[in-house]
C-alpha cells in the first residue's frame, strides 16, 4: 500500500516547469507596509503605463508615422521617400517602445516583489495579445460600421 | 540602502547562476562524500550486512496476511525443516525466542534455587545472568580451552550442588570452539544429573569439524542439549528465533523450555525462508569468513598480539603494551570499532569481529597505525 505522499511511481521527478520558486543572491529586506503599499500603487501604474504604450503601438504610433511619410513626401515630391521615411519610423518607434516595454516590465517585476507579492514571470506578452485583440476589435468596429468603407460594402451589396 | 538598490535586492538570479550554484554545491558533496570513511563497526558478533529481500519478502507476506491471530504454537513447519537438516526427529527440536532465551529457560528448570551453574569464563555473559534469575549461583572457571574439561570436572566435583554447565563452542568472545571428543570426554566423566547446555549459536562459523558433531553425541548422551541460533551466520538477530535439541528421552524438558504462546509466526516465516532459499546465503557468509579469519589471525600475531585460534567469527586479541580499552580508543579514532575486553571479562584484550577482505585490510592498517 502506499502511504508516501511523494512516492509517485516516478511520474513526476523533479518539480513542475515554471514552479520554481525565486532564488535571491541575499534574503531582500522589506519595507515596512506603508511602502509596500506604496510599491503596490507604482506596480499598477507601470501596469497602466505598459497598457498605454502597447496601444499606442496598434493605432497613434502607425498613424503618426504615416503623416511623417506624408509630410515627407509633400516637401520633396517623392513618393519614395515618403515611403521610405514612414517605415523607418514605424520600426524605430515600434521598437523603441517595445525596449521601453521590456525595461517597464522588468522594473514591475520588482516592484511587485517589492510589494510583497510572488511575482515570478512579467506581463509584458499578455498585455501586448490582449491589447492586440482590443484594438483589432475597435478597427473592425470601425472598419465595419462607423466610418471606413465596410459601411459602402455592406449598402452596395443590400442594394444590388 | 539608496532607492534603487531597495529594488535590485528583489531580482532573481538567472537560471544560468542557479545551475552553476547547484553544480558547485552537486562536486563540493561528491568531494566530501569521497573524503568522508564510514564507520567499521568490528565491535558486534552479528552478521552486518541487512537479511536477504526473500527473507524480508516472507516476513511481509505473513504480516499483511494476518498478525491478528495468535501463531501456531509448535511451528511445526519450521521445525520439520530443521529437524531434517540435523537428521533428528522433530520432537526432540523446540523453537524458542533466541537461543539465550532458550537457555535461560533450561537454566530456570535444571536449576533449584542455591544450586549450581558452571560456565568457563570469559564467556557469554548471559549465563552468570541465567544463574541469577534462576535463584541458583554461577561458578566462573577461568582459563583457556585446552585443559578446560579437566578443569570443569575438578570444578564440578569440588563444588557442592553443580546441577548444570553452560558452555559456548565456539566460544564468545574467545572464539575458542571445545572439540567432539573432549566434550564426549566431559560427558562421560561427568557425575548423573549434571546436565551440559551447549550454546552453539557461532558453530556455523567453525571449520576445525563438522558442525554437526556435537547433535550426533546426542544419541548417548541424555544429558546434553544443544542450543542453535539465527541470530549470527543467518544474520537475523532482530527477529528473536533459536532452537534446541535433546537426546531421544528429552521430550519432557524440551516441553518445559518451549515459549507458553510459541514463536513469533514473523519470526517462523523470517527463519523458514531462510532455511528455503538462502542456504546458499549461509555458505558464502561462512566462506567468507572462513578465508578471512585465518588473515585477520595471522596479521594480528604479526603485530604482537596474543590471538586465540577462533572458530568463531571474530578474534579474541591482546598486545602485551596495550590494554583492550586503550586499543579500542585508538582504533575507534580510525573509525574502527572493537569490543573491549573490560566488560567481556579480561581488560588485556579485545573482541575484534571478521567481516570481508576489504574489512581486514582496513582492520590491519589501523591496528598498526595505533601501535
Amino acid at each position: 500500500m502506499r502511504s508516501d505522499p511523494s512516492d509517485n511511481g516516478g511520474l513526476f521527478v523533479g518539480r513542475r516547469p515554471g514552479t520554481a520558486p525565486v532564488r535571491f543572491r541575499s534574503l531582500p529586506q522589506r519595507g515596512s507596509d506603508v511602502r509596500q503599499r506604496i510599491d503596490g500603487s507604482i506596480a499598477s501604474f507601470m501596469l497602466a503605463g505598459i497598457t498605454l504604450l502597447c496601444l499606442l503601438c496598434w493605432g497613434p504610433i502607425p498613424l503618426a508615422c504615416l503623416w511623417l511619410g506624408s509630410q515627407a513626401n509633400y516637401l520633396t515630391g517623392s513618393v519614395s521617400l515618403g515611403i521610405l521615411v514612414s517605415f523607418a519610423g514605424l520600426f524605430a518607434l515600434l521598437f523603441g517602445a517595445l525596449a521601453l516595454m521590456k525595461r517597464i516590465d522588468g522594473a514591475w517585476i520588482l516592484v511587485r516583489r517589492a510589494a510583497g507579492h510572488d511575482q515570478r514571470a512579467g506581463v509584458l506578452g499578455r498585455i501586448f495579445a490582449a491589447t492586440a485583440v482590443v484594438c483589432a476589435l475597435g478597427f473592425l468596429l470601425w472598419f465595419l460600421v462607423i466610418h471606413g468603407p465596410g459601411t459602402g460594402l455592406v449598402t452596395r451589396g443590400n442594394g444590388s | 540602502m539608496g532607492l534603487l538598490d531597495y529594488y535590485r535586492q528583489f531580482e532573481g538570479m538567472s537560471e544560468e547562476e542557479v545551475n552553476e550554484g547547484l553544480r558547485e554545491e552537486a562536486a563540493e558533496r561528491r568531494r566530501k562524500a569521497l573524503t568522508r570513511v564510514e564507520t567499521l563497526d568490528l565491535s558486534l558478533t552479528t552478521w552486518p550486512e541487512l537479511p536477504h529481500p526473500r527473507i524480508v519478502s516472507a516476513i511481509t507476506f505473513v504480516a499483511r496476511r494476518g498478525l491478528h491471530r495468535y501463531p501456531e504454537l509448535r511451528g511445526s513447519d519450521l521445525r520439520g525443516v530443521l529437524a531434517e537438516r540435523h537428521g533428528v526427529d522433530p520432537e526432540r527440536l523446540i523453537l524458542g525466542n533466541g537461543a539465550a532465551d532458550l537457555l535461560s529457560a533450561a537454566t530456570r528448570a535444571l536449576i533449584e534455587p542455591g544450586q549450581q551453574l558452571l560456565t568457563r569464563w570469559p564467556s557469554y555473559p548471559l549465563y552468570p545472568i541465567m544463574a541469577r534469575r534462576a535463584h541458583g549461583l554461577a561458578v566462573r572457571v577461568p582459563g583457556p580451552i585446552d585443559g578446560c574439561v579437566d578443569a570443569l570436572l575438578e570444578a564440578v566435583a569440588r563444588e557442592p550442588d553443580v546441577r548444570a554447565i553452560a558452555l559456548a563452542s565456539p566460544n564468545d568472545p574467545t572464539g575458542e570452539l571445545l572439540g567432539a571428543a573432549e566434550l564426549q570426554r566431559l560427558l562421560e566423566q561427568l557425575p548423573e544429573g549434571v546436565a551440559v547446555l551447549l550454546d552453539e549459536s557461532l558453530v556455523d562459523f567453525a571449520d576445525a569439524q563438522p558442525s554437526s558433531s556435537s547433535i550426533e553425541l546426542l544419541e548417548q548422551h541424555q544429558r546434553l542439549l544443544v542450543f542453535r541460533s539465527f541470530s549470527k551466520a543467518w544474520g537475523l538477530a532482530g527477529l528473536r528465533i533459536g532452537y534446541a535439541i535433546g537426546g531421544p528421552s528429552s521430550g519432557e524438558l524440551l516441553a518445559e523450555l518451549a515459549p507458553d504462546l510459541g514463536v513469533s509466526e514473523i519470526s517462523q516465516a523470517g527463519a523458514y525462508a531462510a532455511l528455503h532459499s538462502c542456504s546458499d546465503l549461509l555458505e558464502r557468509r561462512v566462506e567468507t569468513i572462513w578465508k578471512e579469519r585465518p588473515r585477520v589471525i595471522d596479521g594480528l600475531r604479526r603485530l604482537g598480539f596474543d590471538v586465540t585460534d577462533s572458530q568463531a567469527n571474530f578474534v579474541w586479541a591482546a598486545h602485551p603494551a596495550l590494554q583492550g580499552g586503550e586499543l579500542a580508543a585508538r582504533l575507534a579514532r580510525a573509525g574502527v570499532l572493537v569490543a573491549a575486553g573490560d566488560a567481556l571479562g579480561e581488560p588485556q584484550h579485545a573482541r575484534i569481529a571478521i567481516h570481508s577482505k576489504a574489512a581486514t585490510d582496513r582492520l590491519l592498517s589501523a591496528v598498526q597505525k595505533a601501535l
